[in-house]
């Protein structure tokens, strides 16, 4: 690791305060990644900013017809909340997919979301429910947010502060992880609400994508067999030592379906 | 760079210290508090042999900053019994034949530990889920899946 | 009795406590400096110029050392203990693994280019990467299968080729013959995955030097201390008797352990030269990058049958990576461990084998858990198991036909080794009834009319266990002399220190040594010690490896105590004014045949130091030591069979069931005998099913270099074991015990992968590489679909 001054503030304004004071500042906050990448020093800054203080940060809430959920709010809080089970299962069901034990008790939503790995799951929660992304200083459609490989629309000093997930008539998960990390080779979010379909893919490409074949087909027949014979094309896709692209290809048709079986049996 | 200050409760005593904030948890227990059963086996929070409870849940002592620990509480396995006998977590491993090198046992004895403070009793399936945060290379797991299943009953009492 | 007892563990308390005392847990009274290194980024690159000036005047530098003062030194290499002659009889192309680049080239990533030592980790980091190493790269090849191609880069140019050498062994014109005269030919190229120990416990090392006294001191995660010494007689010249090793609790080694790695080296020399203990240890990512790989054979093999699936003869031609140096040991797997076991539990009248080493730009490649052995039953077994299906014989049927017969026992291999004993047979018989194999192939049926991918799959091997005797393994090339050593010490008040040269990393020897001598000695178990992983106390030892250390140490242990009761009787015989003869031993007390007269074992220890009347010719004490030289090697064997699902949709494969039916001779203790086979299994599956060191072929960058992506078995990917038993006696040492650390990483690839070819048989896939991941199952299927339309 580098050396770096640590701050630990205990309200989200003198946070940011520290942040716009530095010249390269960068918040933590569940560190489950951020950590190991600073560990083998592959990032650095002069400033680290401890969110984990802010108790403000942390906490779910069912609002009308949308669950909020805190930046901080660990992972494992969103699995065991009785909002999210109740209104969106398909999102318990991602955060407990997340990781191990150990990694959901300290993960949060917002550093997933903010650090944006290519095979992070919730990036593909983000966009499969058309949620937005509350910051310091505006709100960000889930759409806009993710721009590229660890890439976000998040501008220099910007703390995202909550993430609002529509409440969808149903939705589903499915997640292929990797033999070694368990990170998603592909995992899919599939979403319905008022007969207009989201399905957001994770692990396949820079960053998370939707799959316009796939939702048109969905929004006249929500059933896994509605996407027979759409092929999801191998081109731009992720290969690595789990997954070259054409079984990447073939893996994001899997999954959806499996997403839409998994909401229809909700 | 400034040493930064910070106080917390490891096994139960108060502890204040100055330390680099690059000082991850585990090499602060490990270094600072000599208690070196909390252990090292990667770089990337994915074998679990440095698991703690932080709080009263499990985390990776290896992807935590100690200056964060301000105010928490953390247990490490030398803190789960008391200095005469074993708990009953430690007691089943050795009964069941849990630990052959002995190097993931910490992780797994705090990881099993939880597992039962969160399950009534768990099953072979369960027990085989909960783990996927920890890493064996001995065992083949079987013993240890056995060891958590029956510490976890006698833990129930 | 406690030898057969499942006698909980002495040594777990201390692991379960947090009070292991592992290599990074020693503390001294000096401050212990740390060691960092730079390596070479590159598969194959010329040093140009290395500038250490700016990181030697950093904060907290002690030293920075680069191969220039090395050479200046004087210092030598990592010399190897089993050199073997190619098969014209001359001198293989030998090119040991540096300890830090001496010559100007680096040939694998990851080679030390230069090592900093400094006050702190974090300051020994940052001085590292401001040292300047400029390279001039070169062409590379990290791929086995081509290492002898034309116009493929030379890892070592001076010897104009990449072949290391060349061995034939077995019935070149007989088998030769049997291939051209069978009824049914089956051909498989067999290719065995590079993969890794990975020991939970990364490799760490201290060294520490006094100057005063001249003694030099290496605590490290080494299987074997003694060899160490003999190793730095080699590097740092150092001679045997100043140095000590202490290997304190290891955390896993599984052959990995068993070498003089540079690092281990460097620190004692940082040492040196800095007049400081000095630690190095290593992380993650430097150990799955600089631990010895293993495996790793490129293999072509063709097997004969005749019309009822009688095996007539099987060939093989391996390409076996040592990578870009030879590691001490490597060479005794090509030329013991591998060819001498092709034979199996089969008889297969001729078996002709040819291996040609080759050097590729990859990490040296050297034993690991099974070595060579692993191999050779992979590449049999799946010739076996395409061979019965494309015969249509069921799989097990065909087996069953082709084992060796009990009455064969002393069976010689057509490759020479004779197999004491065993009955393959029975544990066949005993195999099919534990998993229920008629039920499991109806399943099987079922299962697949309704579209759902079921596998069983079957593996049956001898092992080669228990190196030894001397003379035997001398002959195959070992230049380390394979017996042990145990010293027993009675104390005068009867209470016993046991000393092994064996050294126990998980496998128990505190509790299962302990039986051996409670039972010899007639004592209670709770009145022993042992004595492990240092050179000072131990008298000397070859270390533990390759399932030996019940056969060699254990037995020296059994020696030693008799040799102990020999002489505790003749001093109880004097003060009991009988014959040594008389006199029974047990429960701590010797007693006189058929009478009632009893003297404490205790009371015979104390005179033994403190009384002078004693027989006149009977030395004072009670100490023996026992160097012990077994007769033969083990051979123990065993029967696998597991059942898979494979998922149609993801190519996922799921091991349902694992039954394993072991013969390894007398058992000490049932239940460190099943956690062996347990965690052997596991490391077996993970080779068939995820393990990979894998390179990219373009850069000859080290892909794996991580738990991100070198992916070793979690729990849930696994199931529980079923195991059996039937023991017939090793006939080479007193216990009949045989060997039983490598069993289950042996069998469990090739049971594994005939479990997915079975799985696919019927969509016409014959043959997919290890590991049998899901990518490269889809993309099999879809290639078998496509050859069929």
């Amino acid at each position: 690791m580098y050396p770096f001054t640590y701050h630990r503030p205990a309200s989200l304004d003198d946070a940011k305060a520290r942040l716009s004071a530095s010249e390269d500042g960068r918040p933590l906050a569940g560190g489950m990644s951020l950590l190991p990448t600073m560990r083998f020093r592959l990032t650095s800054c002069a400033d680290l900013v401890d969110l984990n203080g802010i108790e403000a940060l942390a906490g779910i809430e069912r609002g009308d017809g949308h669950v909020r959920i805190g930046a901080m709010t660990r992972h494992a809080a969103v699995v065991e909340s009785p909002e999210v089970g109740e209104a969106i299962p398909a999102l318990a069901a991602l955060a407990g997919s997340i990781g191990d034990v150990q990694v959901r008790n300290r993960g949060t939503i917002g550093g997933s979301i903010c650090f944006a790995d290519p095979a992070a799951d919730y990036p593909a929660g983000l966009l499969g429910l058309g949620a937005t992304v509350n910051t310091d200083r505006r709100a960000i459609a889930a759409d806009d947010f993710f721009t590229g490989l660890y890439e976000t629309a998040l501008e220099d000093g910007e703390i995202v502060v909550s993430v609002d997930f529509p409440v969808p008539a149903r939705a589903g998960w499915a997640k292929f992880g990797n033999q070694a990390s368990r990170f998603a080779v592909v995992a899919v979010m599939v979403s319905l609400s008022g007969g207009s379909v989201r399905l957001a893919v994770t692990g396949a490409r820079s960053h998370v994508f939707r799959v316009p074949e796939m939702e048109q087909a969905l929004a006249g027949d929500f059933s896994a067999e509605a996407m027979d014979g759409i092929a999801v094309s191998s081109e731009g896709l992720n290969e690595d030592l789990h997954a070259d692209k054409d079984y990447r290809a073939h893996l994001i048709g899997v999954m959806a379906k499996r997403a839409v079986r998994d909401a229809l049996a909700q | 760079m400034a040493g930064v200050s910070v106080t917390f409760t490891v096994n139960g005593r108060e502890v204040t210290a100055t330390v680099d904030p690059r000082t991850l948890l585990v090499h602060f227990l490990r270094e600072h508090l000599k208690l070196t059963g909390t252990h090292i086996g990667c770089d990337t929070s994915q074998c679990g042999a440095c698991t703690v409870h932080l709080d009263g849940r499990p985390a990776k002592s290896c992807a935590l900053l100690a200056v964060q620990l301000e105010g928490a509480e953390v247990t490490t396995i030398e803190g789960v019994a008391g200095p005469d006998g074993m708990h009953p977590m430690q007691a089943a491993f050795k009964e069941h034949h849990g630990l052959q090198c002995g190097f993931c046992t910490p992780g797994m004895v705090m990881m099993g530990i939880d597992i039962a403070n969160r399950h009534e009793a768990p099953d072979e399936a369960t027990i085989r889920r909960e783990l996927e945060g920890n890493l064996c290379r001995c065992t083949g797991y079987h013993n240890i899946v056995a060891s958590i299943a029956a510490g976890a009953s006698s833990m129930r009492g | 009795m406690y030898v057969g007892q499942a006698i909980r563990r002495r040594e777990d308390e201390r692991f379960l406590r947090g009070r292991g005392r592992f290599v990074e847990d020693i503390t001294l009274d000096q401050p212990i400096a740390h060691a960092a290194f730079v390596r070479s980024p590159h598969a194959h690159a010329a040093v140009t110029h290395v500038d250490t000036a700016q990181a030697a005047a950093m904060p907290g530098v002690l030293a920075v050392l680069t191969g220039a003062d090395w050479t200046a030194a004087g210092h030598g290499e990592a010399e190897g203990v089993w050199p073997v002659k190619d098969m014209s009889g001359a001198d293989s192309r030998t090119a040991y693994r540096p300890l830090i680049c001496v010559d100007g080239v680096v040939r694998c990533v990851g080679e030390i280019v230069a090592m900093v030592v400094a006050e702190d980790r974090h300051q020994a980091l940052d001085a590292a990467e401001a040292i300047e190493v400029a390279y001039e790269e070169k062409p590379a090849n990290t791929i086995t299968a081509g290492a002898l191609d034309p116009d493929i880069p030379l890892v070592h140019p001076a010897f104009g080729t990449n072949e290391v050498m060349v061995t034939e062994h077995g019935l070149k014109e007989e088998t030769e013959a049997a291939l051209a005269n069978a009824h049914h030919v089956t051909e498989v190229v067999v290719p065995t995955n590079r993969v890794t120990a990975a020991s939970m416990e990364p490799r760490a090392y201290l060294g520490h030097y006094d100057r005063v006294n001249d003694r030099y001191t290496v605590w490290t995660t080494n299987q074997a201390p003694h060899i160490v010494r003999r190793y730095f007689t080699k590097s740092l010249h150092i001679p045997e008797h100043k140095l000590r090793v202490i290997a304190p609790d290891v955390g896993g080694g599984f052959g990995m352990k068993l070498y003089h790695y540079p690092e281990e080296g460097l620190v004692l020399w940082g040492a040196i030269v800095c007049d400081r203990p000095v630690r190095w240890v290593g992380t993650r990512s430097e150990c799955l990058l600089g631990d010895t790989h293993a495996r790793d054979h490129h293999t072509v093999g063709r097997m004969g049958f005749d019309e009822n699936g009688k095996i007539l003869g099987v060939k093989f031609e391996t390409l076996a990576a040592f990578g870009a140096y030879e590691s001490q040991w490597q060479a005794s797997i090509t030329n013991a461990y591998h060819f001498t076991m092709l034979s199996l539990a089969y008889d297969i009248p001729a078996i002709h084998t040819q291996v040609r080493a080759v050097y590729t730009n990859a990490t040296p490649v050297d034993a690991y858990r099974g070595a060579g052995r692993p191999e050779a039953v992979y590449q049999v077994e799946r010739m076996i198991e395409n061979g019965a299906q494309e015969m249509g014989i069921d799989p097990l049927e065909l087996r069953a036909r082709n084992l060796i017969p009990p009455e064969k026992f002393p069976y010689q291999t057509a490759l020479g080794i004779t197999y004491d004993s065993g009955d393959p047979p029975v544990l066949m018989g005993k195999i099919k009834a534990l998993a229920d194999y008629d039920a499991l192939r109806a399943e099987q049926a079922r299962l697949r009319a309704e579209g759902q991918w079921m596998g069983i799959g079957i593996s049956a091997f001898f092992d080669m266990a228990g190196a030894g005797p001397v003379k035997m393994m001398n002959d195959l090339g070992a230049k380390v002399g394979c017996y042990d050593v145990a010293s027993v010490r009675v104390h005068p008040d009867g209470r016993i220190t046991v000393f092994a040269g064996s050294h126990s990393h998980g496998q128990g020897h505190e509790t299962t040594w302990s039986q051996i001598a409670a039972d010899r000695l007639g004592c209670d178990i709770d009145h022993i010690d042992l004595v492990e992983g240092d050179t000072d106390r131990v008298p000397m030892g070859i270390g533990t490896w390759g399932s030996r250390s019940l056969s060699t140490a254990g037995m020296a242990v059994y020696t030693a105590a008799d040799r102990v009761v020999a002489k505790a009787k003749r001093m109880a015989a004097h003060m009991m004014e009988c014959a040594p003869e008389d006199l029974d031993l047990a429960d701590g007390e010797f007693t006189v045949k058929g009478t009632d007269r009893k003297l404490s074992f205790a009371a015979v220890a104390n005179a033994s130091y403190h009384s002078g009347d004693r027989p006149s010719d009977l030395e004072i004490g009670l100490e023996e030591t026992s160097f012990f030289d077994p007769a033969d090697c083990t051979y123990p064997s065993a029967i696998h069979l597991c059942v898979v699902l494979v998922d149609p949709e993801t190519c996922a494969v799921t091991l349902r069931n694992y039954w394993a039916v072991d013969d390894v001779g007398t058992v000490i203790n049932p239940m460190v005998l099943h956690g062996q086979v347990h965690g052997g299994l596991v490391q077996g599956i993970g080779q068939a099913l995820m393990e990979e060191c894998a390179y990219d072929a373009e850069s000859g960058q080290y892909l794996s270099g991580t738990f991100m992506d070198y992916a070793i078995p979690h729990a849930e990917d696994v199931p529980s074991f079923g195991l059996d038993a039937h023991f017939t006696r090793a006939l080479g040492n007193p216990l009949g015990a045989k060997g039983a650390g490598e069993s289950g990483t042996i069998g469990a690839p090739a049971c594994i992968c005939n479990g997915v070819i079975d799985a696919l048989w019927h969509l016409g896939v014959r043959q997919i590489t290890q590991p049998m991941t899901p990518k490269k199952i889809w993309r099999a299927i879809e290639d078998a679909k496509r050859t069929q339309h």
